[in-house]
């Protein structure tokens, strides 16, 4: 509320060589050479099919997976390990069950002192519609719902870059839609860089200023495509039909002759 | 999940209600705990009706107004409050001892991971050994007095708050425990913020069957060497030949046991709050 000037920031420079587990049989090659740019107050989508390594590009972001050759900044400052500097949401909305709507959000000021957290969990509660239900239990919420306080959780303690690993997923299509208003909404108020990751193209493309294709195997980035259309966008406009329709043929010729020689 | 459940229950519920009133020949409905009753109930009838009959020998089988009286004038007597006062004592420090101590060996076993390694296999063998199997020993080592009845009982306590809690802290979903990462809890506040709230119904349950046995083995201890507590009463009753006493002993336990394993289900309910249902 305060700070404006600052939250302008949340530059990501992503350079990930290299990144692999210990698989099934030997190692299992996840991401190679991933370089992005993602600009303040960016809203980038990763789409891709499973396995092509988006999620754990988005933990490498959030600093959950620390095994990596490559280097991850934001605002120039290296990564290491998790950070209020970022918040994460999961495709499950990962509420603890124990306690109410507003002392999960307020979990998500854990580390940070505490003293005028009672406006800030407010606000967020406010922000994301939920704040007639702040004394309510996980259990009490619907799908949409949980997943609204997890957002506010997320954003409570105003962090630079919001990471949203397939977040609406899980929902059903109506509230997924209302879903993605919403977050366009949020990111609108707050100005915050947002990376989602999610495989549904139409979700990409009326959600993001630049669309990142990745393919499998090893996870790289195939394609980055801006979507120049005014929001809120029209669903069944020409133009948004169009990229969608680039997007999907993305997906579904082959890229690279590597590739062609291994399927063929 | 929880409301999923809930909703099939009351689909369900709603569903029954539908079969009754459809259903024209059962349409008083009886509640379930007189139904349940009901078997209970003819047997004590049907019990003191053939006592009261001359049918069973009394000094075998008295009938159950017969043990009413015994348990009755055992209570004007004084001798009741004090075998109760002495058992309940027993149960109650053995459990503590017991039970903090499975609290403490299942907490550190349960978070760390070194001590799981070094201490859980050595739990588990003695775990295997039925614990009545080492009264001779504690009584060779501990005498006959309290002591022994007291590390008995607490034996018993011991396991299944250390199985429950230890199990429960190491199976705390991970995903949750990435959520505490991510707001960059020490160790310390993750154990006391995610770890312990999210054991804690599991630990109910091993604080409860840790109570239960409790009570096993103070029956065990009493019967094998005591000069009071109500397992003192049954073997008394049993050397002079009074059935009456032992079937008194046998409710007194039944109703302490209940009543402590109910108190002990309202604190989990109190300490579980909006879960507990």
């Amino acid at each position: 509320m305060d700070d404006k000037g600052s939250r302008q920031s949340g530059m990501v420079d992503i350079q990930v060589v290299h990144k692999a587990f210990a698989g099934f049989q030997g190692r299992l090659l996840a991401l190679k050479d991933v370089m992005l740019t993602i600009h303040p107050g960016e809203f980038v989508c990763i789409v891709g099919g499973s396995g092509c390594g988006k999620t754990t590009l988005l933990r490498i972001v959030a600093g959950l997976e620390a095994d990596y050759d490559g280097a991850v900044f934001l605002d120039g400052k290296r990564i290491t390990g998790t950070g209020l500097d970022r918040g994460v949401v999961f495709q499950e909305h990962r509420l603890l069950s124990w306690l109410t709507v507003r002392e999960n959000v307020a979990f998500g000021l854990a580390g940070l002192a505490t003293g005028k957290s009672g406006a800030e969990v407010r606000h967020y509660l406010n922000l994301v519609g939920l704040d007639q239900f702040e004394h309510e239990y996980p259990h009490q919420l619907s799908g949409g719902m949980s997943q609204r306080v997890a957002i506010a959780r997320a954003l409570v303690g105003r962090p630079r870059l919001l990471l949203l690993d397939e977040p609406f997923a899980s929902l059903d299509a109506l509230t997924r839609m209302r879903m993605q208003q919403e977050i366009l909404r949020i990111w609108e108020a707050e100005r915050t860089t947002v990376v989602l990751v999610t495989h549904d193209i139409e979700e990409a493309v009326y959600l993001a200023d630049r669309v990142v294709v990745m393919s499998p195997q090893p996870g790289t980035i195939r394609t980055v495509l801006p979507v120049r259309l005014e929001r809120p966008r029209d669903r069944t406009d020409g133009e948004f039909i169009r990229i969608r329709k680039s997007l999907h043929n993305e997906f579904f010729t082959p890229c690279s002759p590597a590739g062609l020689r291994k399927t063929r | 999940m929880r409301t999923a459940e809930h909703n099939r229950g009351l689909v369900w519920r709603a569903a029954a209600a539908e079969a009754r009133v459809k259903s024209p020949g059962n349409r008083i409905r009886i509640p379930d705990r007189l139904i349940g009753g009901i078997i209970p109930l003819g047997v004590l009838l049907l019990w003191e009706l053939l006592a009261r009959a001359g049918l069973l020998p009394p000094n075998w089988l008295p009938a159950p107004t017969v043990i009413g009286q015994t348990l009755y004038q055992l209570a004007v007597a004084g001798d009741l409050w004090r075998h109760v006062g002495i058992t309940l004592g027993r149960v109650a420090l053995g459990f503590w001892f017991g039970a903090v101590a499975g609290t403490l060996v299942g907490g550190l076993t349960g978070y760390f991971p070194l001590a799981r390694k070094l201490l859980d296999p050595t739990v588990q063998a003695l775990r295997s050994v039925p614990s009545i199997a080492w009264v001779p020993l504690f009584l060779l080592w501990l005498g006959i007095q309290e002591t022994s009845k007291i590390t008995l009982i607490a034996l018993g306590a011991f396991f299944p708050v250390y199985l429950n809690l230890s199990v429960a802290m190491r199976h705390v979903d991970p995903k949750l425990l990435e959520v505490g990462k991510l707001y960059r809890l020490g160790s310390f506040q993750m154990v006391r913020r995610v770890v312990l709230p999210a054991a804690l119904p599991e630990y109910i349950v091993g604080l409860r069957s840790g109570l239960g046995l409790a009570w096993m083995f103070v029956v065990a201890a009493e019967l094998l060497g005591a000069s009071c507590g109500i397992g003192y009463l049954m073997v008394d009753g049993q050397m002079t030949g009074r059935a009456g006493i032992i079937l008194a002993s046998v409710l007194l336990f039944a109703l302490l046991g209940r009543a402590t394993d109910w108190m002990m289900s309202a604190l989990g309910r109190r300490l579980l709050g909006p879960r507990a249902r």
